[in-house]
């Protein structure tokens, strides 16, 4: 046992918080979500900052221009890039897409693409969820139907984040409509320039456009961007979800949202003065911190043990339902804490904390659902994890 | 960071494992929440052997020299089999009797306590049931080079075995003093047994005019504060460790029960509710796990961290207790019954959440620890 970082990583970490503070606006607050316009150059100078210190990728092997950095190292610099709540470090292209190339893909497909994320010159999407396909993926439709060299692909992906700024989108599609639902599935890669992409805005709750619905109208994909086997698009597929269920950001998010509260309880300038001397506010916020980092060591010990090569599934569910949890309690407090003030919208006069509270609890109404939805995970845990039956 | 288990650590995690399936077997928990004291003085005869109580305890003084770290596990092993035995009480005067007492004292004690021979339990609490060293009332006026002490402390468990306690008063000139006190068979000391849901031996000790050597005296003034702020910290953490391994026994045992419980001719433990349940159990009785973990850690080093140690204490009082009304639930009928031994688990739960401070003095302690 041991509950502190080695100086490797230490020394990393404040490497990395010192490029922030260089490259952050002063008085940066996010949001962190990559996908967001307003912020979009910001977004590709930090990809590139981190592409040229070789952080962007240090994750991935050395051959593929990686570091081979540990899997704790790889939580240090997630955590704090969601601690600083930086956009930029490209999560479809690094931590999901780039892995699953290395396993499944063709030598050619690593050189046209690997190189590409590495260096921050391309951005990916990921085509999973359908309308009709969300936590019961495998009963996608979006059918390819081969012709001469090329896949046609007809159909519609949903909640895409990205689509109307990436350059590509790893997909999954159905290539065997007789075959049972998981075998006829293939994964493959699309130019979003094809003719016959249509890529139709859709805004969440909290007003932003942050995902897409993209619509393939007989896109025609050269066989060459199958990824794998034909009908074997499941196993590498899951494999990108593996790299994606992590609770590290939201855990991460929670904290500093908590140093947000703790800091406008005790100023002497917050219009909520009566928070500071109310014992119910110190009570509630001590708990918080509590779950808070209950949910950072669940996420420090998926890596701990990522290390140690093992695959922890189930705890890699468990610290992502626990983390998007609780940073969903810091918000609803955040809101509540303010009163009033909580329901001030962003851009409103006299908004405490600039109304970031209040958008932040509406945007990360995704948390639970996203990635797999938390009932999906709980299943999981319960089934992977504890051994009870499957019905 | 380093989540695993030290060689060491899984030497005492086998080895207790194997020793308590026998030892403290349900019967013998029940026997001894019914009063059984020949079943404890059996077990401590059998634990002392084993060098339990000596674990954390210096070589130079007769213990294992082992670390807080180590001593957790083994508590965690303790708190799952519900092991009716005072190593809690016994490690953490020791611990905080060689952090803060005189060398003599240590030479005297700690090696008999190593032995068996001396068995010290906490004596914090008064009738206001409260934690915060600061309200110590029982008062402790000089006569000469003694200590005359007259009051009460209340909720010592362990104190009809305990050859001492290491008590908290209030000296004549207002200072508060933390002081071994011996108290077996002690004219002066009178014990009122309380019917207490931890299922062990929890008394009131009233103090008539009980003459204590000063030289017992452990610390006084801020340093006795000090000391008496370390005591709750750190037996809040062993405290949290018995409640993470309870947690996690009661996670096993109610996966095990609804894996083969059939209703509807499925196992109950197939339906989407009562895993979703169950995988709540699981997430809670992990960061308790890893709370502990941490914390105990910060013991193991140089100090220790309040805000962990406070983060522990909340967290196994509130999460574990409420992780034992779900596997109620999930247990149906057979889990309301006297026979079935879930209540004993949830017995304890309820009552180790109350000591070393409950959740909400911790949260206080958090509270100021986030600079609030």
């Amino acid at each position: 046992m041991r509950f502190e970082f080695t100086a490797e990583e230490t020394n990393f970490k404040s490497q990395l918080s010192a490029f922030l503070d260089d490259v952050l606006p002063d008085d940066w607050h996010g949001p962190a979500d990559e996908s967001l316009d307003d912020h979009w150059e910001l977004n590709q100078s930090i990809k590139k900052g981190l592409a040229e210190r070789g952080w962007l990728v240090m994750s991935w092997p050395k051959e593929y221009g990686g570091a081979d950095s540990s899997p704790m190292m790889n939580t240090i610099f997630a955590e704090e890039m969601a601690y600083r709540r930086a956009p930029g470090h490209d999560r479809f292209g690094t931590r999901m897409f780039g892995p699953t190339l290395m396993r499944f893909g063709t030598e050619e497909q690593k050189k046209t693409h690997l190189g590409a994320i590495a260096n921050g010159d391309i951005q990916w999407c990921q085509g999973y969820s359908e309308p009709n396909s969300g936590s019961d993926l495998a009963s996608l439709q979006t059918k390819a139907i081969e012709d001469g060299d090329d896949f046609i692909v007809t159909g519609a992906k949903i909640w895409t984040s990205l689509a109307h700024r990436a350059d590509m989108m790893f997909m999954l599609v159905r290539t065997d409509p007789e075959a049972r639902p998981h075998k006829g599935i293939s994964l493959i890669l699309v130019d979003m320039k094809s003719p016959g992409v249509e890529v139709q805005p859709i805004v969440n709750m909290a007003g932003v456009h942050s995902f897409n619905q993209v619509v393939f109208d007989q896109v025609r994909v050269p066989k060459t961007n199958l990824v794998g086997d034909l009908n074997d698009g499941w196993r590498a597929g899951m494999t990108v979800l593996n790299f994606e269920r992590s609770g590290i950001d939201y855990a991460a998010w929670a904290r500093v949202a908590l140093e947000e509260l703790v800091d406008y309880v005790n100023s002497d300038t917050a219009e909520v003065s009566a928070a500071k001397s109310d014992p119910s506010v110190r009570v509630k916020l001590a708990e918080l911190h509590m779950e808070a980092e209950a949910a950072r060591l669940m996420c420090y010990d998926v890596s701990y043990r990522q290390g140690k090569g093992e695959i922890p599934s189930s705890e890699a569910s468990m610290s992502k339902v626990a983390a998007s949890e609780v940073y969903l309690k810091v918000l609803d407090y955040g809101v509540d804490l303010l009163g009033m003030y909580g329901v001030l919208e962003p851009g409103s006069d006299q908004a405490e904390l600039q109304g970031r509270f209040f958008k932040m609890r509406m945007f990360y109404t995704s948390g639970p659902i996203l990635a797999g939805t938390n009932e999906i995970q709980k299943n999981i845990i319960a089934q992977r994890g504890l051994g009870l039956p499957r019905k | 960071m380093d989540f695993g288990l030290t060689e060491t650590q899984e030497l005492i995690k086998a080895s207790a494992r194997e020793f308590l399936e026998e030892k403290s077997d349900p019967a013998v928990v029940r026997a001894v929440a019914d009063g059984d004291s020949d079943a404890i003085a059996e077990l401590w005869k059998d634990v002392v052997e084993l060098g339990w109580p000596s674990l954390t305890i210096p070589e130079e003084h007769g213990g294992a020299g082992l670390t807080f770290s180590d001593l957790a596990v083994l508590l965690e092993e303790l708190g799952a089999k519900l092991a009716p035995t005072p190593i809690v009480e016994s490690s953490i005067s020791s611990w905080i009797i060689e952090r803060f007492a005189s060398d003599s004292i240590k030479s005297d004690l700690l090696p008999k306590v190593a032995e068996g021979e001396v068995l010290i339990t906490p004596a914090i609490v008064e009738r206001d049931a409260s934690w915060d060293p600061e309200s110590t009332k029982l008062a402790a006026t000089r006569s000469g080079s003694n200590l005359v002490i007259t009051g009460e402390k209340r909720f010592v468990a362990f104190a009809e075995q305990a050859t001492h306690a290491l008590t908290l008063v209030r000296t004549d000139d207002g200072e508060p003093a933390l002081v071994v006190v011996p108290i077996w068979k002690a004219d002066g000391v009178e014990q009122t047994p309380l019917k207490h849901s931890s299922g062990v031996p929890v008394s009131s000790l009233a103090f008539n005019e009980l003459e204590v050597a000063e030289t017992n005296i452990v610390a006084t003034g801020d340093q006795a504060l000090k000391a008496a702020e370390e005591l709750i910290a750190a037996g809040g953490v062993a405290r949290s460790a018995q409640l993470a391994g309870l947690g996690r026994a009661v996670v096993d045992a109610t996966v095990e029960y609804t894996a083969n419980r059939e209703q509807f001719g499925v196992p109950v433990g197939s339906f989407q509710a009562v895993q979703h349940h169950l995988a709540d159990m699981a997430i809670a009785a992990k960061q308790v796990n890893h709370l502990v973990h941490s914390a105990a850690w910060s013991f193991s080093r140089e100090g220790y961290s309040v805000d962990t140690a406070a983060q522990a204490k909340i967290a196994a009082s509130d999460k574990i207790a409420a992780l034992c009304w779900t596997a109620h639930q999930c247990h149906g009928a057979i889990g309301f019954t006297w026979e079935h031994d879930l209540h004993l688990y949830t017995r304890r739960a309820l009552a180790w959440k109350t000591d070393y401070g409950d959740s909400a003095f911790h949260k206080e302690k958090l509270a100021n620890a986030m600079g609030l």
